[in-house]
Order: structure tokens, then sequence, then C-alpha cells
């Protein structure tokens, strides 16, 4: 079938299988890398990317649901104000070790700012829960997600 | 494999009518995604549900209707109000936010997991399930439509449309309690959901009382019911309905917990549970 969709604002077309998902269109065929493979069965949060704003395991999302809808990835939400802030906010607090998963996180992160502006830590703490990170322990995700929240409130 | 994709009910019942035996109904994905990359399911096609807007509809004045495309998210915000909290708080643990963004009330009901988290909260409302085809309509009790492990009574042609429950009265508390190795992302040990009525004097009139993840399909402790109903929450009756929680349940050891683990952890979350219904009803 073919699939036509948005891809960071830039409309794409290709012929895809029913059993692609939007992981492997992106990645293999778009050559959009940033988006990473975890454990490809939608329990890490590596590949998450916005379908029409609301952060979905790539992996687990077939690509042809994704026809005539618009997709985010890390690489788009870079050029994005909000994806920017966190970015920063995530190097200044040290919230990127290995790096593997932030994508997914700041991903994840953008659609929960979006959506609430000024989330307490226990709501930042459970909005990430299908997000895994082997590497930071968490506290510095969180302390940079309040970062980024202060310099929105503050800016 | 084909993919179908359908944004009218008569047009994914047309495409069940024919060729229903060897498609997989797929919505959300986020159980049938993983199931066909592991080669659990090999379905002839995929017929793609999750844009039929008439599937999305939630109804709660009065009895409730919900879509069958009704996202865990939006229940887990709560869209039901306090007498269904049991299925905000069972919808909010099924996976992570990336889960509950595309998964579906409809999907979870038809995956039929012994450990589906919303089913035991759906048994303690009542819940029924209404299924269409391009030859009618039927509804049946949601006890009834799941027969056992990954199996339901639906036909090929048939499609699970709503899911319905009655209005909860005064003084009604739910819960739905969940344990698992960690909080986030667990698939539960055990899943354990009771609602309690009770009339002004503080008798209880109605129980009851569904576990998930115990046996090979998510049901309803009858024992616990009956001991629950009929007179105030003492400890003696809450002794009784934990004493009886697990008769008629036979608990399974799989790669989660023992059953013998189960065993010692279903009666104190029916404790736990009872407590918490007798709090949420003001009693």
């Amino acid at each position: 079938m073919e699939l036509s969709f948005t891809v960071n604002g830039r409309p794409a077309a290709l012929e895809v299988d029913a059993a692609d998902t939007l992981l492997g269109v992106l990645r293999d065929r778009l050559r959009l890398t940033g988006t990473k493979e975890g454990c490809n069965e939608g329990e890490c949060g590596a590949c998450t990317v916005l379908v029409d704003g609301l952060p979905v395991d790539s992996c687990i999302y077939a690509a042809g649901a994704a026809a005539g809808r618009s997709v985010e990835t890390v690489e788009g939400l870079s050029g994005d104000q909000l994806g920017a802030a966190l970015q920063a906010a995530f190097i200044s607090a040290g919230g990127v070790q290995c790096g593997f998963c932030t994508p997914g996180f700041i991903t994840t992160l953008v659609a929960v700012l979006r959506e609430d502006d000024k989330p307490s830590e226990d709501e930042v703490r459970r909005a990430l829960a299908g997000n895994i990170c082997r590497c930071t322990g968490y506290s510095q995700i969180v302390d940079a997600v309040a970062a980024t929240v202060a310099g929105r409130v503050a800016g | 494999m084909e993919l179908h994709a359908v944004d009218s009910l008569d047009a994914a019942l047309d495409v069940l009518a024919t060729r229903g035996e060897r498609c997989q109904v797929l919505a959300g994905g986020t159980d049938v995604m993983v199931q066909l990359a592991r080669g659990e399911i090999t379905p002839a096609a995929l017929l793609h549900v999750e844009r039929i807007e008439a599937l999305r509809g939630i109804e709660v004045d009065g009895p409730i209707t919900l879509g069958a495309l009704v996202t865990h998210r939006e229940l887990a915000k709560g869209v039901l109000g306090d007498g269904f909290r049991s299925v905000a708080e069972s919808a909010a643990t099924v996976g992570g936010r990336q889960t509950q963004v595309v998964g579906t009330i409809g999907g979870n009901v038809c995956n039929a997991s012994p450990a589906a988290d919303t089913v035991p909260a759906l048994l303690v409302h009542d819940a029924t399930v209404t299924l269409r085809s391009s030859a009618g309509s039927r509804t049946v009790p949601l006890s009834a439509f799941l027969v056992g492990r990954r199996a339901t009574t639906r036909a090929p042609d048939e499609l699970l449309t709503a899911i319905g429950m009655p209005a909860t009265g005064e003084g009604s508390g739910d819960v739905y309690l969940k344990v698992g190795r960690r909080s986030a992302m667990e698939v539960a040990i055990v899943g354990l959901a009771m609602r309690l009525r009770f009339d002004e004097a503080g008798t209880v009139t109605e129980a009851r009382v569904a576990l998930a993840s115990v046996g090979p399909r998510p049901q309803r402790a009858t024992g616990a019911e009956a001991a629950l109903v009929g007179g105030p929450l003492e400890p003696d009756r809450v002794d009784a309905a934990a004493s009886a929680v697990l008769d008629g349940v036979e608990p399974v050891d799989d790669l989660r917990a023992t059953a013998a683990y189960r065993r010692r952890v279903v009666p104190g979350l029916l404790r736990r549970a009872a407590g918490i219904c007798a709090q949420r009803a003001g009693r």
C-alpha cells in the first residue's frame, strides 16, 4: 500500500507493507535515525515519536496507521522551541549519559509539556513510566524537566 | 499481508463478513503489532478500525456507554467520574503513556489476556459488550464473553463496538489494586478490582470482586462477594471474604510468580480494597 503522511512538516510518500512499523519506515526508508530501536516491543520508549501530537512507540505502530497524519521525530523537534529547550536542559542537568534513550525522552516530554506547561514532579515521573534509562537513574532527567518548566515560566 | 483501512463501521463489517476468518482487527496496535512481530498471529490481512469515529464516543449520563476505541488515556483521566475510579485506576496502569494514548478499551477486552488490567474493573461494574456484524448485533455480559486465555466468543464476522456499564448508585465505592515487581510498565502479578455499595445504615448491599492475572482469564470472585454482602463491613466479614476470595479460582504458576505467592497476596489485597471502597463510599 502507498503511505502518504507528513514527517517533520514535510510530505512523504512511499510503498509500505501492512506489517511494516513506523519505526522501520522512519529509520530504514527515510533515514531519520535519531529515533532509536530499543526493545522493539513497546516497553522501553526509545522509539517514541509524535503522531498527530501523541507520543507513540513507533516500533509497535503500524506504518499504514500513519496515513494522512503528521509525524514528528526528534530531528524535527530540534527546531521546535520546546524541544530545543529540553535538549539544552538535558545537557546542563546531566540527563544524557550514553544518550540512546534521550530522543525518546525528549519526544515524550515535548508531548507532556505541550499538554501541561507546569506538571508536578510526580506527574513528570508518571508520564515517563514508558521511557527507560539505564544510565542516569532518572533524577537528572527530572531535574532537566524542572529546569525547562522554570525557564518557560520565567521566559 | 494486506491492510484494509476503513473509516466507517459498515465498511469494517463488510470486510469481516467476507474475510473475517483470516483478518486481524487492528486498533491502537499495542498488542497486535507485538504478536505479529513474534509470529504469535499470522493473519492474511489487518483491518484497521481506529479511524471509525462512531466508535470513539463516551456517554456518561446515566448508564455508561464506551465506544470500543476509547483510549486508556481518556479513561485514566477520570472521564467516567468518581463512581468508576477502578476503571480509571486500571487504565492508568496499562503500559506507559505511549501505550495509553493509542491502546483502546475494546482492544484490551478482545485481546483477552489473563492479565488485562481493565477487565476486572469492568467486571465489578457488570459490564456488557456489544458486538456488531453485517447480520445484526448482540449484547452479552463481559463475564460470558471471556471464555479463557486469549479466548472470547467473538465470531469472525463480529466487531466489538461498545462496552456498557450501569450507573453506580449512592453509597458506592470502587478500586483497582495491582501487585507487580515495580509500579511502572508492569504486567500484573495479581490485579484485584472491588466495588461495594452500602445503605445508609452501613450494611453492604452489593459487592463485586474480580481478579486478573490469577487464573486463565479475569474472573469474578463470587465467594468473596457473597461473604461481603448482608451486614456492616466489620473485621469478621472482611476475614470471611478474604478466606473465600479464591473459592473456585485456580491460581496459576507462571514466569511472573508462583501460584503459592498468588494465594498469599490475594487475601491481603482484598482487605485493602474493602477499606478503600468503604472510605470512597463515605461509610
